[in-house]
């Protein structure tokens, strides 16, 4: 029989102050009050629905996303985490992960957030230049970052990651490095560090700001990847960097084809089925309304993955880790033999672009033309 | 059954926009040759392609009974003609089938040159050419100004022109009852034995080979035992009948008519345009004379993108040929492309047309070569060699002399565009052979070099004249010049593909030009790509494509992968539009980069 990948889970909280431009994921503007306690108990009603899902395994992360899910009070997040304990079994070392906007707003929640379990936090800097922020469609100050950080470490948080971007409008490579600087002085244990890419259903796709040229773009990525590595920080994925072995353990699920329970407004799942020996995708009805209504299911969609598809999309995934994925682990995870894959890979090895050994995993040419390496890996 | 002085054939010569169209499906109206709820604007551009391109590209007929103002009924046969330049030899085929001619003149714009070389088509082969004024509901329209301009440029007389307007339905009686008054009926001897002019043949999927026929003498029944001349085969007539423009079968044609046969043909050849059909009980009734056969002006190789498609591409070809004579094809073999076919086309919208129709109709993704001229080569042994394709033109050191097809243009266009279009017959290494001012427009005569007047000189020439110059040209003869072949080199290889036979004063020019070109249209790819023009061994001009430096998604997170893989597929896709070369990817539209030096 199968053995099943690891499970964590995944909550979506649909909500911001404001939508920044850039941003496509599923969030929504939000009203004065939210309806925090029937959003408390719809995920909870989700989260029955799925619990077949969890085929008698623990949780081994939680991650809150966005949204933001800093407008939530501790207190729902309290009343959350009776009822996630009520019906799941929790890993001794669970990640519990909470998206952070670093307003004043949310920093004041910071402490109560600790107080209730949340062991790790991410928080949404962007950029520390005023220009930028407001370019970006930031609610928050330079300062009130600054703060945030501060905060966050004094509540004791002591896993911490700074979501930064790089390639900004207009930014130069010295602008660039004075924001990794400064996101660095904090000492956080973990850094995201991406380059903003303008995806469709944004602002930004609509009205496109001035990026720089793409020769910039790559100074700026091989100028901070110099800087970071100097340091000491494992660049562990193409755009996840960590100190102490504090990799996100629960984003590292997701590389290396792990399963997740998505429950919230919008939110995705993957879950491999023992019985079926399918894989499966999830999505949830997006619209924050549709997800309150009692009337409306909560599942959107579901799909199992086509056997022509699984190994691309596990690779899609663990070719982005440093450390790709074992062989055996790939062979487990997908339910597929290595041997089905074993042309592209061919054709990967001959361009100098994938590593075969215990593991599959990108050669430095590779991670640098990822995407050229995983399109050998689509069917037609 | 109608007398033979009650039938009247007719063409209309046009120039493209000039209404041609929109008149036509005004004489059906008026005829009531289709309902009202039928009438779909321009009914007789049947294909998709004319359609939406508003050109007419094949002949077709259509038969109407004109009631005239004198109580008669008459049987107005007109047979439809191209409009652009390229379909030329359609004109003159169509003609052929005509006592007469509408000339069919914008009151607003004037005489194009393309229908002042149709109208001297039609004059010599005996035709009545009437003057029609159309658009005369145009605010700007000038009859005054255009009826003399007729006069001048064509010098027939246009005092009587009907003035009309097909859009707003004004005087098409008059029209009409021009043509009646004016036309010679047909001639011919009702008793003879069958003699008929093949206009045009299609192939039908249900029906076969169809036939478009005028029938000069005698005539032919559903039934009857028929032979083609050039074939000497028998066949047994299944169907013949008129269009309405609606297929209608009659049973009979009779002397003076046009309409169509079914003979139970398989093979477009086998009625070649042009022949003569005779009846088989009387089969030594002399021949009538046929068409020029035409010749390709423009040559391109076409290959399949994917090396799979290479026989679902010659079906498609050989299917397209069957509907078009002038349609020429033979395999090609390029070390760059693979299998692919060396086509022959008018011109250039001719070979848009057909790529378009490969792709469309046949689902093909091809990629096309520079299309290029023929041109001569005279060898140090004294033999002259016709070459189709640059890759395959011989040593220079085997060659004594190259030589350019020059043709003679004549153009047409309002005064205060002489001074671009002169620049750039100045530019394509025209010679002036005259200019005459009449009216408001100018007649220049220019011989130039062919291989630069069929690319993209039509089109220059409408951009240098707001779309008012008008351009009609035709081969003279082959002329001695100083031409080289362009190769281009990808990393150090020569693709054969790519190669070009221009003027040697140009080469630097336009390969400078031409690599910029390249390395604008080659993507980035994971390692850096020169491109190279070169002259023998003599490198003209460099550029290269530096490597990308990255190609990753920047941020990933497990949740929704459904987008990563789009992105991942549409680079797929792109790729799939692309040919590797030795290991660059280039797409289709670099092999045509030659064709936009000169933008």
């Amino acid at each position: 029989m199968r053995q099943l990948p690891p499970l964590s889970l995944y909550v979506h909280v649909p909500w911001c102050i404001r939508k920044c431009p850039y941003c496509d994921f599923n969030s929504h503007q939000a009203d004065e009050s939210l309806p925090e306690q029937d959003y408390i108990s719809a995920l909870l009603n989700d989260l029955d629905h799925d619990l077949p899902w969890v085929q008698g395994r623990e949780i081994q992360s939680i991650f809150f996303g966005g949204g933001t899910p800093s407008l939530l009070s501790a207190n729902a997040y309290q009343r959350l985490f009776v009822g996630l304990r009520n019906r799941l079994r929790f890993a001794p070392d669970i990640e519990i992960t909470l998206e952070a906007n670093p307003g004043t707003f949310e920093a004041e929640k910071f402490a109560a957030y600790r107080d209730i379990g949340i062991n790790r936090l991410s928080i949404g800097i962007q950029s520390f230049q005023p220009e930028q922020l407001q370019k970006l469609g930031r609610v928050h100050d330079r300062a009130q970052a600054q703060t945030a950080i501060l905060t966050a470490q004094r509540a004791g948080f002591d896993n911490i990651n700074l979501d930064l971007m790089h390639g900004l409008p207009g930014q130069t490579v010295a602008d660039a490095m004075a924001d990794l600087e400064l996101a660095l002085s904090f000492q956080t244990t973990h850094l995201s560090w991406y380059q903003l890419t303008i995806e469709p259903n944004t602002e930004f796709y609509k009205r496109p700001p001035r990026l720089p040229e793409d020769d910039t773009l790559w100074d700026i990525q091989e100028a901070g990847l110099r800087r970071l590595q100097a340091l000491g920080y494992d660049h562990y994925e193409i755009s996840a960097f960590c100190r102490n072995g504090q990799q996100a353990r629960h984003n590292v699920n997701y590389w290396q084809f792990g399963d997740y329970l998505g429950i919230g407004a919008g939110a995705h799942g993957k879950i491999t089925l023992q019985d079926a020996n399918v894989i499966i995708r999830t999505q949830k009805t997006r619209l924050p309304r549709d997800y309150l209504n009692p009337d409306k299911p909560f599942l959107a969609a579901q799909h199992s993955i086509e056997p022509d598809d699984i190994g691309l999309e596990c690779l899609m995934n663990a070719l982005r880790l440093k450390e790709g994925i074992l062989v055996e682990q790939f062979e487990q995870r997908t339910g597929l033999s290595l041997d089905r894959v074993a042309a592209p890979i061919a054709r990967a090895q001959a361009l100098g672009l994938l590593n075969v050994d215990r593991a599959l995993y990108a050669t430095d040419k590779g991670q640098q033309y990822l995407n050229e390496l995983l399109a050998l890996f689509l069917t037609d | 059954m109608s007398q033979l002085d009650h039938i009247r054939n007719f063409s209309i010569i046009a120039h493209i926009d000039h209404g041609k169209s929109t008149l036509s499906d005004r004489f059906i109206q008026v005829c009531g040759g289709l309902s009202d709820r039928e009438m779909q604007a321009q009914v007789l551009d049947s294909m998709d392609i004319e359609r939406e391109r508003g050109i007419t590209i094949k002949a077709q007929s259509v038969t109407l009974d004109y009631t005239a103002r004198n109580g008669e009924t008459y049987q107005l046969n007109f047979i439809d003609t191209p409009g652009h330049v390229d379909f030329s030899y359609e004109v003159s085929r169509s003609l052929s089938a005509c006592e007469g001619a509408l000339l069919v003149v914008d009151a607003a714009q004037g005489v194009e040159a393309q229908s002042v070389a149709n109208c001297y088509t039609a004059i010599e082969q005996g035709l009545e050419v009437r003057p029609v004024l159309n658009k005369m509901d145009l605010p700007q329209a000038d009859p005054d100004r255009v009826a003399q301009e007729i006069e001048d440029i064509i010098g027939i007389d246009a005092t009587e022109a009907v003035r009309c307007s097909a859009k707003s339905g004004l005087n098409i009686e008059d029209v009409l009852e021009d043509l009646v008054a004016h036309v010679p009926a047909p001639e011919g001897d009702p008793d003879a034995p069958l003699q008929a002019l093949i206009i045009d043949s299609w192939f039908d999927s249900y029906l076969g080979v169809v036939s478009l026929v005028r029938v000069k003498n005698g005539e032919i029944r559903k039934g009857d035992k028929i032979r083609l001349k050039s074939t000497g085969r028998d066949h047994g007539v299944d169907g013949v009948g008129i269009f309405t423009p609606k297929r209608k079968e009659t049973g009979r044609l009779g002397t003076g008519e046009v309409g169509y046969i079914v003979a139970g043909i398989k093979d477009i050849h086998g009625a070649p345009v042009g022949d003569t059909i005779v009846s088989a009980k009387h089969p030594d009734t002399a021949i009538l004379p046929g068409f020029k056969k035409v010749k390709p002006q423009v040559y391109a190789g076409l290959f399949p993108v994917s090396s799979d498609d290479f026989e679902s591409f010659r079906d498609a070809l050989e299917k397209l040929s069957l509907n078009d004579a002038s349609l020429f094809f033979e395999p090609e073999n390029s070390d760059a492309l693979g299998f692919g076919f060396r086509c022959g086309f008018l011109g250039m919208l001719h070979m848009e047309i057909i790529q378009e129709r490969l792709e469309r109709e046949y689902d093909l993704d091809l990629i096309t070569t520079a299309p290029t001229v023929i041109y001569q080569v005279l060898t140090r042994k004294g033999d002259i060699i016709e070459v189709d394709n640059p890759s395959k033109l011989p040593d220079a050191g085997t060659i004594e002399e190259m030589r350019e097809p020059i043709c003679e243009a004549n153009i047409l266009v309002p005064e205060q565009y002489l001074g671009n279009v002169i620049s750039l017959c100045i530019e394509k290494r025209g010679v002036q052979l005259d200019m005459q001012f009449t009216g408001s427009q100018v007649a220049l005569k220019y011989e130039l070099p062919l291989g630069e007047v069929v690319m993209d000189f039509f089109d220059r020439i409408k951009s240098a004249s707001r779309g008012f110059a008008s351009l009609d040209y035709s081969f003279v003869r082959f002329q001695e010049a100083p031409l080289v072949r362009l190769d281009v080199l990808v990393n150090g290889d020569r693709v054969d593909a790519l190669a070009v036979i221009m003027h040697r004063d140009s080469v630097r020019r336009r390969g400078a030009i031409l690599t910029e070109k390249m390395k604008e249209l080659i993507p980035r790819q994971m390692f850096d790509v020169a491109i190279q023009a070169a002259m023998g061994n003599q490198v003209v001009a460099r550029t290269t494509v530096k490597a990308l430096r990255k190609n990753v998604t920047a941020k990933c997170y497990g949740g929704d992968v459904s987008r990563k893989k789009k992105l991942l597929q549409k680079q797929k896709e792109g790729k799939k539009r692309m040919k590797q070369i030795g290991n660059v990817e280039i797409p289709q539209e670099a092999f045509l980069a030659v064709l936009r030096v000169d933008d």
